[in-house]
């Protein structure tokens, strides 16, 4: 349903576009977390031994300084059936690498780091994804239907309950854009995902045009993943008047040791398929 | 102590309303008195009047008028003089000799008549009504209305209620409305006692109600009379112009965003009456001028027309009509309105028994059409409503209200057809739902002795959900479950299905709901009121939004949803001074609803087939005081509206476990505001020119804003502080407006009118929302301020012939 989600969202910009403008607020200040980006990505075709998990701190809300990296912790995955671990090395950097990582689909890891006397633990499983059998570029999809889009086309599986993550992010653009799909009204259909990028008069941004590059992920995630990142999407850019109340959306990664102070992030295992794609001339 | 003769609160006032009715039914036998009756119009056009004041001079017997114009007075043998007053009408004097039982159908005419509603705002009605009990109404008359500036030149029916205290909405263009801090879906909005259940066109910048069409608008605070039932925060009462039973007449304005033509005049001879009104809007067509592909526009028709069969019976048939269409280029496609139809019969028994019979059809839906995926949405709720209402007039010291109702629900929360081969989208219907909500009500007004009058009665409401459908079952029962080790909400395990075939009933519920009010006057000038009032709702709108969008789905009560039960306390002291030039009214309140739902965190209510998974039951509180003080006489007048008060809600895990949402806290509604001031002012210059304006502060609607940030998949998140612990900036804004009636069409049956307002004159940007994100270029985390309007200007240009 990420077009009805849209439509309510192009309504707004376009009833309200004219009157938006940034001003200067004051936010409250909420408590310091760890923030845990532990998203072990295989890549179909590669082995996946080489993974880096990366921990961070929260700042406020306006903060400018990036310098946010937790160094001295320590960072292991486990795997459930044969207990294999992986240590993953303080690079000092706020990354942690493991080199021999064994990615198995459908095999449940666990995750344990134990940073300042804390102990915080997550569970998931690698899950498998499909393979695109197409990419093609278009115009009259989409909400603007001068605009180029790029499709991504796949066939989803027959069973039911699968779930997507799409990383979509053009050659020198600053930041990539998520959505999150799932096949509750679509399964087992050839489905024909388009991401194109809007008109936008209060930035620089431009849609696509020929010769530009897109780099594309699908990823496949697990229905908890799907419930949180999704969360986390829909509150991207801020959230206006015909959208949910926000929240802190909380992970997967619970403290052990004082559980009211969770950690931020994810422990994601995650299949992916990789693409990009240059338009050219219509 | 013995549990068996503890009766609970509810069944105690029971009891003794039961009572007083039977003492009031007693007192009023055995005296030798006459009756006179009929019914009280507009002399120019034959329109009925509802709330005109009967009295026989120099007594306190007597009454207002009902819905229909009709009036049953009872005295004891004598000489009186009848006396007959409305708001803006001469007064008139009849002499009687009340020595038999009597009709007296009286026609009374305004001070001024045509376009010159400006001045009407004086006598009885619109000053603090000291005897009756009635409290926490509004009673607003489209005279009072059609002088307040308005934004784009549209009457506003809504925005001008939302000048009174108590009465307040949910941000800048947004057409709802919020009473008493409760939420817009506990309001229920009635036009000739069909239910409305959007109120808005465009995405709510105008209501549907066209100003033309209307005669009379009451708003329910509080103290909501048994005859009503189904909402626990309010009831708004809009009623249709019969028609001009006199001449043929025609009616327009034409204005920047729309324009709208209204005919009426006698029909059947003179046996009736018919209105018909028209209202579209034009954006659209300037769009497709200027070569846009996208596209916005509502219509709305009103038609009403009544047939009088002789003296005792009369026919009503009235109907409403209105569409919205919303076009994205040629990708998205959408259009949604209420119908709704009433069929009336009006038969006096006789002069004592009034009743009235309706058959009322009402449905909301939309369509929304996805060219590019191939398919369609569409939702609607249609209801079917029986209602029969009697009054009796059984003495002067007591009146008697009873009747019954039933209303059949259907709902189509959604079904997803696609519209060719190749659509990716496969067909879904959702759960077609049915139900049956019944009432059964008695209410009393008892004048106990001359300076204290009661109003008392109770409703009994009965709602069965039927079935046609499945109904899920969880594991141990419960559809939401709390997972303690992450802290959150998430769907509980399906364990099945149970089939309810189409004559079983899932689930009923019942529900006594007394209420009661007392007016205690005390002295010629002031009265203090007092009341309670508890209401059942049965029926819940599904809305996750922080405002609610025409896309959103009602569900009735059942398995999982239980109804919503509110009380409502308030007390409230009136008075008229300087010779009842001004009026002032204070009052406060003090209202619960329990069993509101509440949503979980990431809750998916778009194709949700099953609801349940997606809520938390949970409650509401909200107090406040009321202050209104009126000018109600004189070249200039006007009122000045202050409102103190608080809105909350809190939701518990219950059975999910858990603490609840917002970790079991209360926190504040989206629609509190903690001050709101409103100054609305008319000021009559001459025949030819008169000026208005509006003045409103009110604090910042509570709202969520980020309290930190933290880098993952190379954005920037935000984590968000507690639920609504932050405030818009605060909001407010000054209008003024223009009326100049050209003096050449002063003595000619046609006459014109120019109105020019301006909306926002100091051009504030209020916020209607701020939202936070990052800069797409820059990374850096901003603030986005939405503000809808800056200054309007507006022209409108009114006719009538």
């Amino acid at each position: 349903m990420k077009t009805l989600k849209k439509i309510i969202l192009a309504i707004t910009v376009i009833i309200f576009a004219a009157c938006e403008d940034v001003v200067d607020v004051e936010v409250q200040e909420g408590p310091k977390r760890l923030v845990v980006e532990a998203s072990l990505d295989w890549e179909k075709g590669t082995d996946g031994n080489v993974q880096t998990i990366r921990l961070r701190e929260s700042t406020p809300f306006f903060n400018t300084n990036a310098n946010t990296e937790v160094t001295g912790a320590s960072v292991v995955v486990t795997n459930d059936d044969n207990g294999a671990t992986y240590n993953f090395e303080d690079q000092g950097n706020g990354e942690y690498l493991t080199t021999n990582f064994e990615p198995v689909l459908g095999q449940t890891y666990s995750l344990r780091i134990e940073y300042n006397g804390e102990v915080y633990t997550a569970k998931e499983t690698m899950t498998p994804v499909t393979d695109i059998t197409n990419v093609f570029q278009d115009r009259k999809d989409g909400f603007d239907d001068e605009v180029l889009e790029v499709h991504v086309v796949f066939t989803d599986p027959e069973e039911e309950g699968n779930h997507y993550l799409f990383k979509f992010q053009r050659d020198g653009d600053l930041l990539p854009d998520l959505e999150e799909g799932k096949d509750e009204f679509l399964n087992g259909n050839e489905i024909d995902w388009w991401y194109e990028i809007e008109e936008d008069d209060n930035t620089e941004i431009e849609p696509f045009k020929p010769g530009d590059v897109v780099n594309i992920g699908m990823y496949g995630i697990s229905k908890s993943y799907y419930d949180y990142i999704k969360i986390l999407i829909s509150q991207l850019g801020g959230v206006g008047l015909f959208e949910s109340t926000p929240v802190d959306v909380k992970g997967n990664c619970i403290n052990t040791t004082n559980p009211e102070n969770y950690a931020f992030g994810y422990f994601r295992l995650s299949q992916v398929v990789k693409t990009s794609y240059t338009f050219v001339e219509d | 102590m013995n549990s068996k003769s503890q009766l609970n609160p509810i069944s105690k006032c029971t009891v003794w309303l039961l009572w007083s009715l039977f003492l009031g039914c007693m007192s009023a036998i055995g005296q030798t008195s006459h009756t006179i009756s009929g019914t009280i119009t507009d002399k120019s056009n034959g329109e009925t009047l509802f709330g005109a004041s009967v009295f026989l001079s120099g007594t306190t017997i007597g009454g207002v008028t009902n819905e229909y114009g009709f009036y049953s007075v009872t005295a004891p043998e004598g000489k009186y003089v009848l006396s007959i007053s409305y708001m803006g009408y001469n007064e008139v004097n009849i002499e009687i000799d009340l020595n038999h039982d009597m009709v007296h159908d009286v026609e009374i005419s305004e001070f001024s008549t045509a376009l010159e509603e400006v001045v009407v705002m004086a006598d009885e009605p619109e000053r603090a009504i000291l005897r009756k009990p009635e409290m926490s109404v509004v009673k607003m008359n489209i005279g009072t209305v059609k002088q307040m500036p308005v934004v784009l030149g549209e009457l506003d029916v809504l925005k001008s209620l939302q000048m009174l205290p108590g009465v307040t909405n949910n941000g800048e263009g947004t057409g709802g409305f919020h009473v008493r801090g409760g939420a817009q879906d506990q309001n229920l909005v009635l036009l000739d006692e069909a239910i409305i259940y959007n109120t808005s066109h465009m995405f709510r910048f105008f209501s549907v109600f066209n100003a033309d069409a209307i005669k009379d608008v009451k708003l329910y605070k509080g103290g909501i009379p048994a005859s009503f039932g189904g909402r626990v925060s309010s009831v708004l009462d809009i009623r249709q112009k019969d028609g001009n039973s006199k001449n043929f007449e025609l009616n327009g304005g034409i204005g920047v965003i729309s324009s709208r033509l209204t005919a009426e005049g006698p029909v059947f001879g003179d046996k009736g009456s018919f209105l018909i009104a028209g209202r579209r809007s034009y954006v659209d067509l300037l769009l497709k001028a200027a070569g846009d592909e996208n596209s916005v526009s509502f219509y709305d028709l009103n038609l009403k027309t009544n047939y009088s069969i002789n003296r005792n019976n009369k026919l009503f048939l009235s109907g409403y009509f209105g569409r919205d269409a919303f076009k994205l280029g040629s990708s998205f496609d959408s259009s949604y309105g209420n119908s709704t139809g009433n069929l009336r019969w009006n038969h006096i028994f006789n002069d004592r028994l009034f009743s009235n019979l309706s058959a009322i059809l009402s449905r909301y839906d939309y369509d929304l059409e996805f060219a590019q995926d191939e398919f369609e949405w569409l939702s609607s709720i249609t209801n079917y409503n029986l209602k029969y209402d009697f009054k009796y007039y059984l003495s002067d010291a007591f009146k008697l209200d009873f009747g019954a109702n039933g209303i059949y629900y259907d709902f189509n929360p959604g079904e997803v057809n696609p519209t060719a081969e190749t659509s990716p989208v496969n067909p879904l219907k959702l759960d077609q739902k049915k139900a049956l909500e019944s009432g059964l009500y008695v209410s009393a007004e008892h004048k106990l002795s001359p300076k204290l009058t009661a109003q008392y009665g109770l409703r009994y409401s009965a709602f069965s959900r039927f079935g046609g459908q499945p109904i899920s079952t969880y594991a141990n029962n419960r559809p939401v479950v709390y997972n303690p080790e992450l802290g959150i909400y998430e769907r509980g395990e399906a364990t099945g299905e149970t089939n309810f075939d189409k004559g079983d009933v899932i689930e009923t519920f019942g529900n006594i709901e007394p209420r009661v009010s007392l007016a205690y006057l005390l002295n010629e000038e002031s009265s203090i009121k007092a009341g309670y009032s508890r209401t059942a709702q049965y029926i819940h709108l599904l809305s996750n939004t922080s405002s609610v969008t025409p896309l959103d789905v009602w569900t009735p009560s059942g398995p999982f949803i239980k109804p919503q039960l509110s009380n409502q306390y308030a007390l409230g002291y009136f008075h008229n001074f300087k010779d009842m030039v001004y009026s002032l009214e204070v009052e406060t309140y003090y209202k619960t609803v329990d069993n509101r739902i509440d949503y979980i965190d990431g809750s998916d209510l778009i194709g949700q087939n099953t609801i349940e998974t997606e809520i938390l039951n949970g409650e509401m509180r909200a107090y406040g005081l009321e202050l209104l003080l009126r000018k109600n006489e004189g070249d200039f007048t006007g009122w000045i509206a202050y409102t103190l008060s608080k809105s909350e809600q809190r939701t518990l895990g219950g059975t999910a476990g858990g603490p609840g949402i917002n970790n079991g806290n209360w926190y504040n509604a989206s629609f509190d505001r903690t001050h709101d001031i409103s100054l609305s002012g008319a000021y009559q210059l001459n025949d030819q020119w008169s000026f208005g304006t509006n003045l409103v502060f009110q604090t910042g609607r509570p709202v969520t804003y980020p309290n930190g940030q933290y880098v993952y998949e190379d954005l920037s998140i935000a984590s968000y502080a507690p639920r609504n612990s932050d405030r818009l900036p605060a909001y407010h804004r000054m209008d003024v407006s223009i009326n100049y009636k050209p003096r050449k069409y002063q003595n000619k049956r046609f006459k014109g009118e120019w109105v020019f307002s301006v909306y926002n004159l100091y051009s504030r940007k209020n916020a209607a929302s701020i939202s936070f994100g990052q800069n797409l270029e820059t990374g850096a985390n901003e603030a986005t301020r939405t503000a809808i309007f800056g200054i309007v200007p507006s022209l409108t240009y009114n006719f009538k012939f």
